[in-house]
């Protein structure tokens, strides 16, 4: 039996954060993963780290971590998260494509964040990489990327040097009460004792919180990505598309880290293990060519696939539960939640320390899910 | 999508063994392969294979590789070349690049044979130029024509080690020394031997320091390590080379085993992650098999053994052959691939073996330098008593470790050579049958360890016939050294007779004339330079 | 499944090794005090050391060095060598242009 303060599931980026938040603040904290660190999602991402096309309920923590967490990380962690800051382009194609971006500029302009439309010769003179294809884009300059994989171990790598405590290869099964209290968790062999345990297991989080009576609206998408071999730098931004057919950037370390579907998910991808298809590679290369023709002999490395913990109205739940009084959930972050990773961290962390988190959390509540009237 | 019965990724051994085996009960077979030509290793292998005749041994592993690539054609599996399979998917759907595009292909059943890579092993400057793998140095001068370099520094001291150490040399490179971190030589001692009467070093015990040069390899120092590995400091050597060449040991490439979510386990004794599989080379996941160094490093010979067990197992799944006619295949298979895994060099043994399976104490020299001294060679009953050598013409077998391996035993139309029913025994000579000095159990041993000696062929003179491999060919008449088993010039030598008969392939039978004290010690014709003068 | 590996702060600091600047991954350059270090700082898997330094993400995507690494992980932790996985490989199992990837049939 160990006991702390708060057990944190997950040691990914989101259970990480939190992790190095509670432990700067002299939280005693116990992470338990089931893998390694950063194992899931969180190493399987694009790295982009924007505000600008997120659901409005989104846009505070996004804006606050781009603003007031992103430019410092690297020196709080003592890791190079490779946080870029140099905008984000939405390529359009045609006019379909250039409505779906007037609406989300409109939307982010509507929070008072710098998005705007550009024409195609603008885009050009941001990105001369694009095929001239492109005839317009949305472009965001404080968007920006950063590298998912040195971000998680470098919030673990602090946590840990702040006392964090951290046990891999502990699958937790289930979360006991006791007294109508949260008092703990269950894992395949062993109890670990805590007065808080929050959630942050990604897709597992929905079979977790059912232990404790609780259920979430979230389904299983696979994701897959690719690398290229590196190349020179070429440009700085981070790109997607209207047609949201394929996203990515170059890293510090010059490969192209690109991500995308094929159009048959969620059904092409109930996997048990996020193994990759034979089809999704070439449908992402297919994308990529469409607006960046000189990718042509450009390699492709490695791929790779991963499962998004996609919440029904993609927006994640962040949030006590009040029925279980110690219970807080951070999970359902449906493919986007490593660019808000820092802020979620800090925000739980002042849930715990100080009772209220500086910026209101009530819109990702764990109820908010109502049947249609 | 095409669909084929059996996809086969691999045109080696091991992978063109189970298409034949599989095409013969009537499937429809597919190879890939990401060469451009087929046969895996087989066709940088220009030495003779061991084993007995079921395993093709004397024949040279090329020819082997072409032998099955045709009778691969005759039954109509289709090889694909310079088809790269770049994963294993759900549903055994594979995707493979050819040219400039790709095609997903599924099959009923998936061989993967996709053979080993080879170890590195990390010093100051390994990654200097100059630095390479011996398999590469294999492909460079036996598939390229090229020499990898002028002196070259071998590290390891394995089968890769011996075998390509000796074909840099017959590419024309110096061999500076081999080296190997562990005490004994590692390869079979024939091997070795072949190496050390041509006058090469053998430092066991040995590991590199540091590779020196700034661009390229100008030179290697190499230290003597004690019994825990730890260098000795102070035994430093500084050689002289342009070129390392780095044979320590395989690993199976095991990604698209992995990749097709096989299970795998970390087996040090099969050179690293391997396929869980069961006695067919069946994966966890039903209809994958594995078959040669991908499911565990051995010989090529031990691959195509395992590509046949999997082609006919594949064959009875999809209804070709009965469960009758699968054991009975299985079992005789079964039995070949035993015979091969037998011997102090089969990958069951685990101890250090200090004696053979007759009782016959290994030769420490020969485990220590690579030649088996003079005081120990009169042990071995390969090796003719003092009296038989004043009979007249007797051959002299010079093989003292268990090895799987019988080709000499039909050799001799005389039948003057006995290794009996079990391959390893060693070949003992039967002296009162008259040997007629035909030379074929010299060329038929794929270690080079059989002579012809007659101590008196005139006056003070005796005559050494040895298996020579290097051209150019002297000619009779030519005047030359004698080497003995460690490389030294012991007298001049001169040519009597050179045989070289298309049967022989390629290994020529080199009489030469040596004083009759000699015999038995003269075992390698070193030719003079152009103008040189032998007194 | 994974073992349970607590990851509980070495008390000692951090020695540097003789031999610690020999290239380990050369497809990204990579030495052994780099991947001594990082053990160090709490990465005990090969998927951490992976991610962390880029250890076998180069062009031959960890063939050579996974089993020098797997070394200097058992041996830093004190692990037998079958005991640590190494990182799960991905296709394409050699690098492809994009062009080609493409190119898969599937194209209109």
């Amino acid at each position: 039996m160990i006991n702390a303060e708060v057990i944190i599931v997950g040691g990914g980026v989101i259970g990480s954060s939190i992790a190095h938040y509670l432990a700067k603040n002299k939280v005693d904290v116990l992470v338990l993963e089931k893998n390694d660190i950063g194992s899931g999602a969180s190493s399987r991402n694009g790295g982009g780290i924007r505000q600008s096309a997120r659901d409005l309920r989104e846009m505070p923590l996004a804006i606050h971590a781009v603003k007031n967490l992103w430019p410092y990380l690297s020196e709080e962690l003592g890791v190079d998260v490779e946080y870029h800051q140099k905008g984000n382009l939405r390529l359009a194609k045609n006019n379909q494509h250039l409505k779906v971006l007037e609406k989300i500029v409109e939307h982010g302009q509507s929070v008072g964040l710098d998005l705007k439309m550009i024409d195609g010769d603008q885009v050009k003179e941001l990105c001369p990489f694009v095929s001239h294809e492109v005839i317009g884009a949305s472009y965001c300059a404080t968007d920006g990327h950063g590298n998912p994989m040195t971000t998680t171990l470098g919030f673990y790598k602090r946590a840990r040097e702040l006392g964090a405590r951290f046990i891999t290869g502990e699958s937790v099964k289930s979360l006991i009460i006791k007294k109508g209290k949260i008092s703990g968790v269950k894992t395949l062999e062993n109890i670990y004792e805590a007065p808080i345990v929050i959630v942050a297991s990604g897709l597992e989080s929905r079979s977790i919180a059912n232990t404790a009576g609780i259920d979430l609206p979230m389904q299983k998408v696979m994701l897959e990505a690719l690398i290229t071999e590196d190349q020179s730098p070429m440009f700085s931004q981070m790109i997607g598309t209207a047609a949201s057919d394929f996203y990515g950037h170059q890293t510090e370390h010059g490969s192209f880290v690109f991500g995308g579907m094929t159009g048959l998910e969620p059904f092409d991808s109930q996997e048990e293990n996020a193994v990759t298809r034979n089809i999704a590679a070439p449908s992402i290369c297919r994308a990529i060519l469409g607006y960046f023709p000189f990718f042509e002999n450009v390699k492709i490395i490695r791929t790779w696939s991963g499962f998004l913990d996609e919440m029904v109205d993609h927006v994640p739940v962040i949030s006590k539960v009040e029925e279980v009084p110690g219970l807080i959930l951070a999970c359902g972050f449906s493919g986007h939640g490593y660019g808000i990773s820092p802020a979620v961290g800090q925000l739980i962390a002042q849930m715990i320390v100080e009772g209220q988190p500086s910026i209101s959390l009530e819109a990702f509540k764990y109820d908010r899910f109502k049947p249609r009237v | 999508m095409e669909r084929f019965e059996l996809i086969v990724i691999g045109a080696g051994p091991a992978g063109l063994s189970a298409a034949i085996e599989a095409a013969s009960c009537g499937m429809s077979v597919i190879v890939f392969d990401e060469n451009t030509r087929p046969g895996g290793q087989l066709f940088k292998q220009i030495h003779k294979f061991f084993g007995s005749k079921e395993h093709k041994a004397k024949e040279r592993g090329f020819n082997i590789g072409k032998n099955l690539l045709n009778e691969a054609e005759e039954l109509g599996v289709r090889v694909e070349l310079d088809s790269t399979v770049m994963g294993i998917f759900r549903n055994k759907e594979i995707s493979v690049m050819k040219n400039d595009s790709v095609k997903h292909f599924k099959g009923n059943s998936i061989v993967i044979a996709t053979g080993a890579s080879e170890n590195m092993v990390p010093f100051k400057g390994w990654t200097l130029p100059g630095v390479i793998g011996a398999g590469a140095a294999q492909t460079m001068m036996n598939i390229h024509g090229i020499k990898p370099g002028n002196r070259v520094l071998m590290v390891g001291s394995g089968n890769v080690g011996l075998v390509v150490g000796y074909q840099l040399i017959q590419a024309g490179c110096i061999l500076e020394a081999i080296i190997d971190a562990a005490p004994r030589v590692g390869g079979y001692g024939v091997h070795a031997a072949k190496l050390a009467r041509i006058g090469v070093p053998f430092y066991m015990s040995h590991t590199i320091k540091l590779a020196q040069g700034i661009d390229r390899v100008e030179g290697a120092i190499i230290v003597e390590v004690d019994k825990s590995w730890k260098p000795v400091s102070g035994s430093e050597k500084t050689l002289e080379v342009d070129t390392i060449c780095i044979a320590v040991g395989l690993s199976p490439m095991s990604q698209l085993v992995r990749l097709a979510g096989c299970k795998t386990l970390d087996d040090p004794k099969k050179g690293g992650i391997v396929p869980l599989c069961n006695e067919y080379g069946e994966t966890s996941i039903s209809g994958i098999y594995a078959a040669g160094d991908v499911a565990g490093i051995e010989e090529a010979s031990s691959a195509m053994i395992q590509g046949k067990i999997a082609g006919a197992a594949a064959s009875k799944d999809q209804g070709y052959i009965s469960e009758d006619e699968f054991k009975a295949r299985q079992k005789k298979l079964e039995n070949s691939l035993l015979q091969l895994r037998e011997g102090m060099f089969g990958h069951k043994s685990t101890a250090q073996v200090t004696h053979t399976d007759e009782g016959y104490e290994l030769s420490h020299s020969l485990l220590k330098k690579g030649y088996i001294s003079d005081t120990e060679l009169s042990h071995y009953p390969g090796i003719p008593t003092e009296d038989d050598l004043k009979d007249g013409l007797v051959p002299v077998i010079e093989c003292t470790q268990n090895i799987p391996c019988n080709p000499c035993q039909d050799a001799c139309p005389k039948g003057c050579i006995k290794v009996g029913d079990n391959i390893t025994n060693l070949p003992s000579i039967e002296t009162s049958v008259k040997c007629s000095g035909c030379g074929m159990c010299v060329v038929s041993c794929s270690g080079q360890a059989i002579f012809l000696v007659k101590q008196n062929h005139s006056p003070g003179y005796g005559l050494v016939s040895l298996p020579y491999e290097f051209s150019p060919l002297p000619d009779v008449g030519d005047i030359g050294y004698a080497l003995d088993r460690l490389g030294n010039v012991v007298s001049k030598a001169e040519v009597i007779s050179i045989k070289k008969t298309p049967v022989m392939d390629e290994t020529a039978v080199l009489t030469m004339k040596v004083p009759s004290n000699l015999t038995m010690k003269a075992r390698f014709f070193k030719p003079a330079m152009k103008e040189e003068k032998i007194i | 499944m994974s073992k349970i590996i607590g990851r509980a702060l070495k008390k000692d600091d951090f020695v540097e090794m003789p031999d610690d600047h020999i290239i380990i991954c050369r497809c990204e350059e990579i030495t052994k005090g780099e991947i001594r270090r990082a053990i160090y700082e709490g990465m005990y898997t090969m998927n951490e050391i992976k991610r962390y330094l880029r250890v076998g993400m180069g062009l031959c995507q960890g063939q050579t060095c996974n089993k020098l690494v797997k070394a200097i992980v058992a041996k830093e932790l004190g692990l037998d060598m079958k005991d640590i996985e190494i990182p799960i490989p991905r296709s394409p199992a050699r690098p492809i242009a994009m062009k080609a990837y493409a190119d898969d049939g599937y194209m209109r």
